[in-house]
């Protein structure tokens, strides 16, 4: 088969399996609505008013939005930082980016900023900017003559994220205890319903976040030779780099910025896939796109139906898959390079 | 007066802790043994603050909570902190002779630390209701020796409760939602004083069948229940309007399509204090506002 062809019937399963998802996560729900209602709402057919249309149209349809757009950039982040640092451990949240990305958009918080779009787009610039200070702090206590050693930059990236989550509780302090439960809520990583203006914002920067991603797939597989090799074959290894790492700290910062720090979730994507369909970033990418939108689509679904009428925050839930997926990586690595 | 009697009389004063000039109970049903009345109280609960303005026993505060913020002369008394992390250094340089505290809202560490301190604490829980809040009235009004103003503020407080139920009972009773806190959902359940004073005001609170006092809710659980009157706290940080239009998106909904959508001040209605006549009249008049016409 070849490489287009296999991308095609990759993309086309996953393609089915987050239609699957998406159709479940409408169907299940606190509030009771007929499955004949939601298909009616959906394809506009249904009742112009009442608790069912808001239930469906108001609710369960921009979470599912917010989901999709928050799990598929966390997974291509993640893939990015793991072809850049060529560490099969590395993932927004134990790099630290979230971290600063969350004290980025809390201090957005704290001064003030809400719902509207401008406001949306300020929260995603300060969630960027975070993002990218943590990132580049990590990157320059890890960095060493012989280039990024992998428990270095795990340990600095433990230690960046320690750092902006105390700034940020500092933060909180100052300001205002009234608002620490809602900041705390935040920090859990939840997907609410998000208002259409400000979900627009969302998609627009994950726009520009995979584009920076996607386009650099194949040189991604070439950096996997090391900068020297990647030189060889004509490529750029540091525009490159560079491009990669702001599409990935712009996709954790935007993320952040609207549904708050969720971990794990470019870690067990990206890894799951490359057990599946092998190391290729050309097919790696734009898969951990759609299955990573699945992945936390099921995972939020989850949250909001186990224990209703209340609900969990789905950080929680993908932290509980995510830790033990990377205790078993750290541990069969460790296996691996052991004398 | 001879000799040995005097000696003998001298003596039990001298003996620690024998025959305690005050005993009183308090509202979690524990005795609490006092060497006199209380005349310098520290109240770590801002409807307590309330109730002793109230009941014009003001003079033995000496400390109140940052949050104790009513009547406006609480505020000139001296602050020993939050109601999570009072100070304590702060606290025993008043030189209290009682703390009174609550189970929901203080900590046990800090009951513990009093116990350490010597200093005896006074717990106003109960079972929250309505009637709860009268008997904490007089309660502190025995402590404090105020028993007959203590006694007026109740009955005040009793004629104005009545009063509203009596103008709601028979009209038809609007499904309410009451939003304690938006981010996350937090609704009232069952026993909770706001879901007893919605019950009094003539509404009928859709999370009521909840079981703890404050669950957290989701969105879609709250909504589909299909309030008709929604009512958003407004807490001190303000955090009321921008929660609001949260809620305005929702447009299909009941509540919202008919413009009932409000807010109310939360402290009327969460505080244990005497306020809560006030907050009751309040919630009445958001859902009936045709019985006060």
């Amino acid at each position: 088969m070849t490489g287009g062809a296999r991308l095609a019937w990759i993309c086309g399963g996953l393609l089915l399996l987050l239609a699957a998802v998406v159709l479940g996560s409408l169907l299940v729900g606190a509030a009771p609505v007929a499955p004949a209602t939601v298909f009616d709402l959906i394809t506009g057919r249904g009742p112009g008013q009442g608790t069912e249309r808001t239930v469906v149209l108001s609710i369960r349809l921009p979470r599912i939005a917010a989901a999709l757009l928050a799990g598929g950039a966390l997974a291509v982040a993640g893939a990015g930082f793991q072809a850049l640092t060529r560490n099969p451990l590395a993932e927004p949240s134990i790099l630290g980016v979230s971290g600063g990305a969350a004290f980025g958009v809390v201090l957005g918080q704290v001064s003030g900023l809400g719902q509207g779009i401008v406001e949306a787009l300020g929260l995603t610039a300060l969630g960027f900017a975070g993002a990218l200070v943590a990132g580049v702090a990590v990157y320059l206590i890890a960095s060493s003559a012989d280039g990024l050693p992998v428990h270095t930059l795990l340990l600095a990236g433990v230690i960046v994220g320690i750092f902006f989550s105390a700034a940020i509780t500092v933060l909180i302090s100052i300001v205002d205890t009234n608002r620490l439960g809602g900041v705390i809520h935040w920090l859990l990583g939840s997907v609410a319903p998000i208002p259409p203006g400000s979900l627009g914002v969302f998609a627009l920067a994950t726009a520009v976040g995979l584009w920076l991603v996607l386009g650099q797939a194949r040189a991604l597989n070439l950096l996997a030779l090391g900068d020297e090799g990647a030189l060889e074959l004509g490529v750029d290894a540091l525009g490159v780099k560079r491009r990669i790492f702001a599409g990935a700290a712009l996709l954790t910062g935007t993320v952040v910025a609207f549904v708050g720090p969720i971990g794990f979730v470019g870690l067990i994507v990206p890894q799951a896939l490359r057990m599946l369909l092998g190391p290729d970033n050309r097919v790696l990418v734009p898969a951990a796109l759609l299955a990573g939108g699945a992945f936390l689509l099921a995972a939020d679904t989850l949250a909001r139906s186990v224990v209703a009428p209340a609900e969990l925050s789905v950080g929680v839930l993908t932290s509980f898959c995510g830790a033990p997926v990377f205790i078993w990586l750290l541990r069969s690595r460790i296996g691996r390079t052991a004398p | 007066m001879t000799g040995l009697p005097r000696a003998l009389a001298l003596c039990l004063l001298l003996v620690p802790g024998s025959a305690p000039a005050l005993t009183v109970m308090d509202q979690t049903g524990r005795a609490l043994d006092l060497p006199a009345a209380p005349r310098r109280i520290v109240s770590l609960v801002p409807g307590v603050t309330e109730i002793l303005f109230a009941i014009g026993a003001q003079d033995a505060l000496v400390g109140v909570t940052d949050f104790c913020d009513y009547p406006a002369a609480a505020r000139r008394k001296a602050r020993v902190g939050d109601m999570l992390a009072p100070n304590l250094e702060t606290l025993v340089s008043l030189k209290p002779d009682l703390v009174v505290a609550t189970r929901s809202g203080n900590r046990e560490e800090t009951f513990d630390q009093l116990k350490r301190l010597g200093l005896p604490v006074y717990l106003v829980d109960e079972p929250p209701s309505i009637a709860g809040v009268l008997r904490l009235v007089g309660g502190l009004g025995q402590l404090t020796g105020r028993q007959d103003a203590a006694a007026a503020v109740t009955a005040g407080l009793e004629r104005r409760i009545a009063s509203v139920r009596e103008r709601v009972a028979d009209r038809p009773r609007p499904r309410v939602l009451y939003v304690l806190w938006p981010e996350p959902l937090i609704v009232p359940g069952r026993g909770s004083l706001i879901s007893e004073l919605i019950a009094s005001a003539g509404g009928e609170s859709v999370t009521a069948d909840q079981a703890q006092g404050y669950p957290r809710m989701s969105l879609e659980a709250a909504v589909g229940r299909a309030p008709e009157v929604i009512i958003l706290a407004r807490h001190g940080g303000g955090t009321g309007p921008a929660a609001r239009e949260q809620w305005r998106r929702l447009e299909s909904l009941p509540a919202i399509r008919s413009g009932r959508l409000y807010a109310a001040d939360g402290d009327l209605l969460h505080r244990y204090g005497p306020r809560v006549a006030d907050g009751l009249e309040l919630l009445a008049r958001l859902i009936h506002p045709e019985a006060f016409r």
